[in-house]
């Protein structure tokens, strides 16, 4: 009786775990298998033309994908440029300078930023940043590259902080010491010793940072305009990937080519934010070059 | 500057207060990071607060929309966002502990559990759209559930699961391996030594995760675009099957599909603050449970 | 399942047995053909590493056994063979055979659950489970799937009373029981033990986390026990072992080195290596 229930639920347990990785590979199968259609019909080639996404065009649908990955790139990097070195100094003084008080303080406040959603954040940047963004640069509307990589690089900043805090905090306290007793001032210790030593887990948060802005929806859907032409420069209205796909998703005829191409929008965001938070959790595993 | 030894003293003096300014420069420059998030982070809040606690009334949130939603309320939207919440819970929770359980109790730590943990993180990095087209593929196609609450509440718990299965192990992992070690040398069976020692010990910090990964869920919009979410709907979901209104996608159709976009501004704020504060009241039962749990730790109960 | 019925006559001729005097000065146990605990050629190793070397004993019912020796020496790791304890390492190995009143425990059909409830354990930090006093020496009963208050609370009396702990905790049995003192949890771990009825109790440095004066209590304690129970106890503290044990034997690498009654190991030990470590030459 006893042997039973252990036996049942060993299994039980061990069906969840697998049960993990047939989700992520479910996820990939779905992708693959909807977009096969769209992919034998087109091949490859049309996806990327110098084109336009127009899969409602009558006679001639287009389904270049060319411009949302310009789009998905101004963006991503965008934020990038933004979050980044403001993710990574907040983390040196969460981690090597605040006092405690202040870690007790900031800390709940980064946790809160989190948690405010999407959808909450990109509402203040449509009605408060579009129209400061328009006046400030003299545009019809703030709706463009530059506020969507403002309110994504916002999204990210809390994800590279606590990761780029959890990497400079994890240096061993012997650097430290080392360089505080050859007369290194501590200013000197942070950026001499603790952040090359933490490098690579700090570059983790940051493609981790990017994973999350090159896959955010409703932020880039709402306040970069959408416009599927090709964008030059960052006041330009823009559509990405994941915008493209959220745009269409809700009145997509099943199993037309068009709900095909979106499945391949799809597999190429899965793909790149495939490879970007593998990357990123390569360099995670890579622990700082400590002796044993 | 060079000096004999004999002058070190001075020689330190003078140096000291060169690299102090220097420091103090630097370390301010670093604070003000931090300031700018607070002030990012409390701009929006003053911002949301002040427009939309003026909407806010009994009204407000007990009465459905009226006259093309202009007028109204959003309960349906606060009704649907709690259902689909629940749905999502009932997906992930079991199958998220369960696979931390797995994980840290049962597996042989190898190929097959990096495997897994692997999954984990990058199930983590899927872009919620993404979940979106799944969901839509498999959940209402596939399973032919359609457009309705169980299907986003599926699509939703898989976009949960990683959270759930990150906090539930490191709470598992929390638990001391002596008290494995004493009730295995009882003769407990494995399953009794989880389920009397491991996870009631475990359990609050697995709470604990797994409202903030709820918190997350309740505000996603993207996966529910196509899986349930409806522009509106005259009565209350009343099956599993039923499509559903939820506040983030209300927030979304307010702010930018509606066709009198500033008419509706109020209501557009009052369901932003609306969620805002449903997800800070998950975000604050989080921290005052983790806080709860680890005074309970500290008397040793 | 260890088929404890069919070994009650038998026990009776052991402690018959036992309880003749031994000739002095045995350095090996009388070569009977029962033992409590008879471990024959073990070797034991973690994944690659050899941590045991050909261990050959036979422990005799009731009584303590010390086992002394330098640290990283396998006594602890020959301690855990004896419930398998090491089970729940990955990547361990076991060649050799150990036999438990009888019974090969590494026996395919062993069941090691029900192994652990004859074999207890203490171990050497207190490790009380977070839970009140009471629950705590109910747990293995309960476990086990007793229910009944009533017989519960008479053998969490029973448990507490013979681990010399009842007076001092029986008006608080519902407080935590991480709330104790140091030597008032490792009692409390000894009577959780008991209370699931054990043979034999292994002790792994019982004492070495705690303060002299309650570690005289827990030696008090284990000689009591030792009239019902086979202890084994693993300590690095000599004077511990002369003082409670009545055989001794000495590890050193992961081999015994000598085994024997514990007054003669310690006056006058066969081998140059046990009288160097006993002598403080080492270790």
């Amino acid at each position: 009786m006893a042997s039973i229930t252990e036996k049942a639920m060993r299994a039980i347990f061990i069906f969840c775990g697998l049960a993990i990785i047939l989700f992520l590979v479910g996820i990939l199968y779905i992708l693959l298998s909807n977009s096969m259609p769209g992919l034998i019909e087109l091949g490859l080639g049309p996806f990327f033309a110098v084109d336009r996404w127009n899969p409602g065009a009558y006679g001639e649908p287009t389904y270049s994908l060319l411009n949302m990955i310009y789009g998905t790139l101004m963006v991503t990097l965008g934020a990038l440029i933004f979050a980044v070195p403001v993710g990574v100094a907040a983390a040196a003084y969460l981690a090597e300078i605040a006092s405690p008080w202040e870690r007790e303080f900031f800390k709940p406040i980064v946790e809160i930023l989190a948690g405010v959603p999407s959808v909450v954040l990109v509402f203040f940047g449509l009605v408060v940043l579009a129209p400061l963004i328009a006046r400030a640069f003299n545009l019809n509307s703030g709706l463009n590259a530059f506020n969507g990589a403002l309110l994504v690089g916002i999204m990210a900043l809390p994800t590279i902080i606590t990761l780029a805090e959890d990497a400079i905090t994890a240096v061993p306290k012997e650097y430290r010491h080392a360089s505080l007793a050859l007369g290194g001032t501590r200013w000197q210790t942070i950026w001499k010793i603790t952040i090359p030593a933490a490098f690579s887990g700090i570059t983790a948060s940051a493609m981790l940072g990017m994973g999350r802005a090159i896959g955010e929806t409703m932020t880039v859907l709402m306040v970069t305009g959408n416009m599927v032409a090709r964008p030059e420069s960052f006041l330009d209205s823009v559509r990405t990937l994941s915008a493209g796909i959220a745009i269409d998703i809700g009145d997509v005829v099943f199993n037309s080519i068009h709900f095909h191409a979106l499945f391949v929008a799809g597999l190429l965001l899965f793909l790149i934010t495939f490879a970007v938070n593998l990357l990123a959790d390569i360099l995670i595993q890579r622990k700082p070059e400590v002796s044993k | 500057m060079k000096t004999g030894v004999l002058d070190r003293g001075i020689v330190f003096e003078k140096k000291k207060s060169e690299w102090r300014s220097h420091e103090l420069i630097g370390f301010w420059a670093l604070r003000l990071t931090l300031v700018l998030v607070l002030f990012i982070l409390g701009i929006i809040v003053f911002d949301i607060v002040s427009k939309g606690a003026g909407v806010i009334n009994w009204e407000f949130l007990t009465q459905p929309p009226r006259v093309g939603m202009t007028e109204g309320g959003i309960f349906p939207a606060i009704v649907g966002t709690f259902y689909v919440t629940l749905i999502t819970i009932a997906f992930a929770v079991p199958l998220g502990v369960g696979a931390a359980i797995y994980l840290n109790e049962y597996a042989v730590q190898g190929k097959f559990t990096r495997l897994v943990r692997m999954s984990v993180r990058n199930l983590a990095g899927v872009p919620s759209i993404v979940f979106g087209l799944f969901g839509m593929a498999v959940f209402v196609k596939i399973f032919g559930f359609g457009p309705s609450l169980i299907a986003a509440g599926f699509t939703l718990g898989l976009l949960t699961l990683p959270v759930t299965v990150t906090a539930s192990e490191e709470a598992l992992r929390t638990v001391p391996r002596a008290y494995r070690e004493g009730s295995f040398a009882l003769g407990a069976t494995r399953w009794q030594v989880v389920r009397t020692v491991v996870l009631p010990r475990a359990i609050p910090g697995i709470l604990t995760g797994t409202i903030l990964g709820l918190a997350r869920a309740a505000g996603e919009t993207a996966p529910i675009l196509a899986t349930g979410a409806a522009f509106f709907l005259p009565h209350l979901p009343d099956s599993i099957r039923s499509q559903f209104m939820a506040l983030p996608y209300h927030l979304f159709i307010m702010s930018t599909q509606h066709h009198a976009i500033s008419q509706v501004r109020p209501i557009a704020y009052g369901t932003a603050l609306v969620l805002l504060a449903l997800v800070c009241l998950l975000n604050l039962a989080a921290v005052l449970l983790r806080k709860r749990y680890r005074d309970r730790v500290a008397k040793g109960l | 399942m260890l088929k404890t019925n069919s070994n009650v006559a038998i026990d009776k001729n052991v402690i018959q047995e036992a309880s003749k005097p031994e000739p002095a000065k045995t350095k090996q146990f009388v070569d009977n053909e029962y033992c409590e605990v008879k471990v024959e050629n073990l070797n034991f190793f973690y994944g690659s590493v050899q941590a045991l070397f050909n261990v050959s004993v036979k422990v005799q019912e009731k009584g303590v056994a010390a086992l002394i020796g330098p640290s990283g020496c396998g006594k602890s790791t020959f301690l855990r063979v004896l419930n398998r304890m090491n089970d729940l390492i990955p990547g361990t190995r076991l060649e050799g055979k150990v036999s438990i009143h009888g019974e090969n425990i590494y026996a395919p059909n062993t069941d090691v659950v029900n192994l652990r409830k004859k074999v207890g354990m203490v171990f050497q930090h207190p490790n009380p489970f977070p839970k009140s006093i009471f629950d705590n020496i109910a747990y293995g009963p309960r476990i086990d799937g007793l229910k009944d208050k009533a017989v519960l609370s008479e053998i969490v009396e029973t448990s507490l009373k013979g681990a010399a702990l009842w007076d001092e905790v029986k008006d608080r049995l519902n407080e935590p029981a991480l709330a104790l003192s140091g030597g008032q949890q490792q009692r409390l771990c000894i009577a959780r033990a008991l209370a699931v009825k054990p043979r034999i109790l292994l002790m792994d440095e019982p004492t070495s986390a705690i303060d002299p004066i309650a570690t005289q209590r827990i030696e008090d304690l284990i000689r009591d026990l030792c009239t019902d129970y086979t202890i084994i106890i693993v300590t690095h503290n000599m004077q511990q072992a002369a003082r409670i044990s009545d055989y001794t034997g000495f590890f050193l690498q992961g081999e015994m080195i000598e085994w024997g009654k514990t007054s003669g190991l310690f006056t006058n030990p066969e081998d140059q290596r046990t009288e160097d470590y006993i002598t403080g030459r080492f270790g």
